[in-house]
């Protein structure tokens, strides 16, 4: 009794302690489980220890989804601190097949990072997808193909070909969508699975549901950019198709058609019509561009952009000004659309400023723009000059001098200068607005304003033009005010310019009344002198322009010994420079005055102790043919260019707006348009004519016919039917529709008259032919197939928008 | 059209979330993310170029990024891609996750780290956009939500997982399937004006955005048709993908099968119409004039400015006038009118004035002076911004909506809102 009561006793007391401990788990986990609902879930993954880390293995392996999910989110997070966790790959890819979905989720992104690394394991994790694709779930199923397409494990290649095709077939539009994006991802991985993927994605371009059909265009533009050939049934669906389709298909899409377009259709032009002119649309280019105009109202930037590639690249002249407004609409949008909208309106407004110039108030520079924006804005604006706004504009140059940016107030001081040259009526104000800054202007604006003003004064002087200008402003006048100024001027290369100036323009003619030294201008020595003074502290390029602003007035005045004994000082001064140029130059110049000024040949040549005086033998010029040399054959000013973009940039492209070439160079580029474009029965639906290829090799005569028989091959205007080839193979396919055998008759019949030129074309033309042949029989059996399928989804978001 | 990936950098340069770099290998983000981080050490955000240009060893790529809620979003572009093509996937990713943790900031997206990486694996197939539809993402990303963390803590497995019909509903913005007890969709027309001022108080440019955010909670598959009072000052109209353009372009009206939750239906631009003609922008007319004078001198300047507003019945709030008083100036003193404040910020030298509530025709000054070490250069413009609830400047009115397919009637409330920019030069 005694020994059971104490077993009692014993079993009691083992109780309440279990009980006990029990109760302190329960509660300890409870307590651990409200902290993480208060701090809330997952930051703690994030700032994940070390300890953690050892419980990862541990966690996966666990029976209990949480702690799976705790191990998964652990390595997720790992993950994003960019650490290497592909040691754990053996006991994630055991979750696999995981029942809980968000499971199943984490181990796939974990599965994709570090398939490649371990395809031996990855092969592990087939056998589930392939079951997955059967899943009546669609999320499963387009999940389970998206990750094992995603597996970059070679060795599945031919798996996964399968698997996209059967997915091809799927009834569901977002699993036919995926299937589109594995094409792709198969391609990378084996471009030797081409001639496998061509039929699925044929398959896939009938789609009727516009879920998937943009990941198809991406699909063809990726795999096989140029089968334009399996295009011709689907261009016209396509196009009806664009609006109903998602934002990103719709520049998927768009793209393909455009390219479409410029290889197909003929490129658009005039025709003269009962004496007009008048624009010539092929009809299937324009269906294209009228399908795109409502895209103009997405409010997705890069669809609106891709809708303005339509017009800016393929649409007629005259319907170009509709991307006006849809892309000045977009630089409101947000910072960064704002950049790169603006550095594809440099490349539109270039081509035609005119639609653009009412809207100029658009692209007015705020202060707190970024400085890459205010540098685009300030390029738009002066190719937006004009004689109607020019006065308006350059009050907004002379407010944008006077930026806290050096380099936009130097750009604004060029927008002047380029006014100035592009609308003659503005040069005065222009000029006097130059004028002002030299006088008030920060350093930057001074030092730009006397680059600008050496262009025009250099400009002015050279056309003549000087007697239209007022006296105020008279290039000569300008000069005087510059060289008044030269000590307020520190900037280098601008000081190097006025004493340039002074220089050249320093010459008076005797019949004027001149209060200075005579044939000379009286502000010019003045320059010289107060330079001379300063002269060891110049920089090269200045020291430089001394010498010459020395030679040019001496040879002005050879005389006078003001000017004598200031040239021998700048000229001893520059003989033992620092500088090699500025040596050379003095050197070249001292002895180019050797014929000039005997008195400065005796002072200079007496100080040079080293050389030889007076015979140096060659040849000595007089004084005319020296001021030949130093003061005609001047260049005309280049013409500064303020725009840097370049003129080949693309609308649409990364290249356009970082300025920079990218390692893929052109590939926004569209093709060029053909000489002549195809057939457009070529594009008829498969229903309404079943001898597609008959069809395909008459336009391609109608091609040559032209070219041999009209002499300008590369005739850009198309032709409306006026060929006597088009009309007639246009009346054989009318009435002999069904008949190909006449059709091959004339066709021999051609080829006999051809050149041998079409002789070797024609070979070609037979295999394609063959191939499209084989390829068109392929579509005529499965289309019963997918005329069933694609019932389902007519209920789609197509018919919504009817 | 191929991006490369998303990066979710901290204000520190620390990433949160990277993702979607498989053809690229490790080192590329992290390339990007240097870049990144080099190109902001030498400049403020605001001066940092949105695209720029990375060197990586595949050849030359882009970063092109944003900023939101005190983080920045990367995504990297190779190859010759459109740059707005990235902004647009990066507007669309922040307005999901918006929808998802409801703030956007390091702490919120730290929190839900895992639901944002699942979000993007939806959203991007080997840098394709591939579900972006909030309401179908809806569907398989699970929201973190309050009950599921209880759920979690209780250890009970989660019966509200994902939907079991997913990608169902045959229209891409819309739930199947969709129940209220009390029907009811909200419009807010928000009217954001932006102008330019010169010296002497001419408006320069002045253009007014607006924007129809629209909360929609109504059961079914409802068809609706809105109109408005009168659409002829309304341009450049946008619209969000359930608007059949069509009808639009023919009647002016706005027929549509609304997404569930909030969604902005459409933007227009306001142009005043004069007699009938639309031609280009024309200044539209501000609610307030400024009379700036500044003297500036060796060591500083005295400043004095008069607020005025130019509203006949409206009150106009919460007027920020902010000028950069540029390097070296250390400090200012000003004196105010009631019912306003000021302030400088002596990190940006950025001398601000506040008027809380400007009721009509008052008139407001701020006088003061500014020390500088040097002879200082202000910025050529004052920045003001300012508000004007329950009103907008195009007088957009909602004239019916009718719905179609469902039986109810549905409560409806329509709310204006207008804000302003305005540089104004001296």
């Amino acid at each position: 009794m005694a020994g059971r009561g104490l077993n009692l006793n014993n079993f009691a007391e083992s109780f309440t302690e279990n009980a006990s401990r029990l109760g302190a788990r329960i509660q300890e986990s409870f307590s651990e489980h409200t902290r993480d609902l208060g701090r809330g879930p997952s930051s703690g993954y994030f700032d994940a220890t070390e300890d953690r880390i050892k419980n990862i293995r541990k966690h996966l392996d666990s029976n209990s989804d949480r702690e799976k999910l705790d191990g998964l989110k652990t390595l997720i997070a790992l993950i994003s601190r960019g650490r290497n966790v592909s040691e754990f790959f053996p006991y994630v890819v055991k979750n696999v097949a995981s029942q809980n979905l968000e499971i199943r989720k984490l181990v796939y992104i974990y599965l994709l990072r570090y398939a490649e690394s371990e395809p031996d394991l990855a092969l592990l994790s087939i056998n589930t997808f392939q079951k997955d694709l059967t899943d009546y779930n669609p999320l499963i199923r387009s999940m389970a193909l998206r990750v094992l397409s995603g597996i970059n494990v070679p060795m599945i290649g031919n798996i996964v070909v399968m698997s996209v095709k059967k997915c091809a077939a799927d009834t569901s539009p977002y699993v036919r969508k995926a299937a589109a994006f594995a094409v792709i991802k198969c391609y990378q991985m084996d471009a030797s699975h081409l001639p496998s993927l061509i039929p699925i994605l044929e398959s896939l371009l009938k789609d009727k549901s516009p879920l998937s059909i943009g990941a198809v265009a991406d699909a063809f533009q990726e795999v096989c950019p140029t089968r334009f050939d399996l295009l011709h049934k689907h261009y016209r669906r396509l196009c009806r198709m664009l609006v109903d389709v998602d934002a990103w298909g719709q520049v998927s899409l768009i793209e393909l058609l455009a390219r479409y377009a410029r290889s197909m259709l003929s490129r658009p032009g005039l025709v003269q019509k009962e004496g007009e002119q008048s624009d010539f649309v092929d009809p299937d280019l324009q269906l294209l561009l009228s399908c795109c105009e409502p895209l103009f109202m997405s409010r997705n930037p890069a669809v609106v952009l891709a809708a303005a590639r339509i017009f800016f690249y393929l649409g007629p002249d005259s319907q170009r000004s509709k991307i006006v407004s849809p892309l000045l609409r977009l630089l409101h949008q947000s910072a960064g659309i704002e950049r790169v909208v603006l550095s594809y309106l440099i490349t539109v407004i270039r081509n035609s400023p005119e639609a653009f110039i009412p809207y100029y108030s658009s692209f007015l520079v705020k202060t707190i723009d970024s400085p890459n924006v205010k540098r685009d804005k300030l390029r738009i604006l002066v190719m937006l000059l004009s004689v109607d706004n020019f006065q308006a504009l350059l009050r907004e140059f002379v407010v944008y001098a006077e930026d806290t940016d050096h380099e936009f107030v130097s750009e604004a001081v060029k927008a002047i200068g380029r006014c100035a040259r592009v609308i003659p009526d503005s040069a005065p104000n222009c000029l006097s607005a130059l004028m002002e800054f030299i006088k008030h202007g920060s350093d930057a604006a001074i030092s730009s304003s006397v680059l600008v003003l050496k262009t025009l004064v250099q400009n002015h002087m050279q056309n003549g033009q000087s007697a239209a200008s007022t006296a105020s402003n008279s290039p000569l006048r300008i000069v005087g005010e510059l060289a008044a100024r030269i000590g307020e001027v520190k900037h280098p290369a601008a000081r190097a310019c006025i004493i340039w100036l002074v220089g050249q323009y320093a010459s008076v003619p005797d019949d004027q009344p001149n209060q200075g030294i005579s044939g000379i201008a009286m502000w010019a020595p003045d320059v010289l002198r107060r330079v001379a003074k300063t002269f060891s502290s110049e920089e090269p390029v200045v020291k430089l322009q001394l010498c010459t602003l020395a030679t040019k007035l001496l040879l002005l005045a050879p005389d006078h010994q003001t000017l004598i004994l200031l040239a021998r000082y700048v000229f001893n001064l520059a003989r033992y420079d620092m500088d090699y140029d500025v040596r050379d130059r003095a050197r070249m110049l001292g002895m180019l005055l050797h014929g000039v000024s005997q008195e400065f040949r005796l002072t200079n040549g007496s100080m040079d102790g080293a050389e030889e005086v007076v015979d140096r033998g060659g040849v000595v010029l007089r004084r005319e043919q020296v001021k030949l040399v130093l003061f005609e054959g001047k260049l005309q000013a280049p013409e500064e260019k303020i725009s840097t973009g370049g003129e080949s940039d693309i609308l649409g492209s990364l290249e356009a707006v970082t300025g920079r070439p990218m390692s893929l160079g052109s590939s926004r580029r569209l093709p060029d348009w053909p000489d002549e474009g195809t057939d457009s029965s070529l594009r008829d639906a498969e229903e309404e004519y079943p001898a597609a290829p008959v069809t395909s090799i008459a336009s391609r005569t109608v091609g040559f016919g032209s070219s041999s028989k009209f002499s300008s091959p590369a005739s850009r205007t198309p032709v409306g039917g006026p060929s006597p080839q088009g009309s007639f193979y246009n009346n054989n396919k009318t009435s002999d529709a069904n008949t190909p055998k006449s059709t091959w008759k004339d066709l021999d019949k051609f080829y006999e008259d051809g050149d041998e030129e079409s002789e070797e074309e024609e070979e070609e033309e037979s295999e394609e032919d063959e191939e499209e042949e084989t390829a068109e029989t392929k579509v005529v059996e499965e289309k019963d197939d997918s005329d069933a399928e694609s019932d389902d989804d007519d209920e789609g978001p197509g018919s919504e928008s009817e | 059209m191929v991006i490369d990936g998303i990066i979710i950098l901290e204000a520190s340069g620390r990433p949160i979330v990277q993702t979607n770099f498989r053809s690229k290998g490790p080192a590329y983000p992290l390339l990007h993310i240097d870049a990144f981080n080099n190109a902001l050490s030498e400049t403020q955000y605001a001066n940092l170029d949105p695209v720029l240009s990375v060197a990586a060893h595949h050849g030359p790529s882009a970063c092109c990024h944003m900023e939101c809620g005190g983080l920045r979003f990367l995504c990297p572009v190779s190859g010759d891609v459109d740059p707005l093509f990235a902004f647009s996937f990066l507007q669309t990713l922040v307005e999901v996750l918006h929808d998802y943790v409801n703030d956007i900031s390091p702490t919120s997206l730290r929190d839900h780290f895992d639901v944002v990486y699942q979000l993007l694996e939806e959203m991007l197939d080997n840098g394709h956009p591939l579900t972006t539809e909030r309401n179908t993402l809806r569907d398989i990303v699970l929201p973190p939500s309050l009950w599921s963390k209880v759920l979690a803590v209780a250890g009970a497995p989660d019966f509200s997982k994902t939907s079991a019909n997913p990608f169902a509903s045959p229209l891409p913005w819309r739930k199947l399937g969709v129940k209220y007890a009390n029907n009811e969709i909200y419009f807010d027309i928000n009217e954001s004006m932006t102008a330019i001022v010169n010296k002497n108080g001419t408006v320069l440019s002045s253009q007014v955005w607006g924007e129809i955010d629209t909360n929609c909670h109504l059961s079914g598959m409802p068809d609706l048709l809105l109109t408005f009072r009168d659409t002829k000052s309304l341009q450049d109209c946008s619209f969000h993908p359930c608007v059949r353009l069509q009808k639009w372009s023919k009647d002016k009206m706005l027929s549509f099968v609304p997404p569930d939750g909030s969604f902005v239906l459409m933007e227009f631009r306001y142009s005043p119409v004069v007699s009938g003609v639309v031609s280009a922008p024309r200044p539209i007319p501000l609610p307030f004039t400024l009379t700036p004078s500044i003297t500036l001198s060796e060591n500083g300047g005295v400043i004095d400015l008069t607020l005025t507003s130019r509203l006949s019945a409206r009150v106009i709030e919460r007027i920020v006038v902010e000028l950069v008083l540029g390097r070296g100036v250390t400090g200012a003193s000003c004196t105010v009118s009631s019912g306003a404040t000021w302030g400088f910020d002596p990190k940006a030298r950025r001398l601000r004035w506040e008027i809380q509530k400007a009721p009509q025709g008052a008139s407001y000054s701020l006088r003061g002076t500014f020390s500088a070490t040097e002879k200082p250069s202000p910025a050529r413009a004052f920045q003001i911004s300012f508000d004007i609830s329950q009103n907008t400047f195009s007088g957009l009115k909602v004239d019916q909506l009718r719905v179609q397919n469902e039986g109810y009637k549905p409560y409806k409330g329509v709310r204006g809102k207008s804000i302003g920019d305005v540089e104004w030069r001296w």
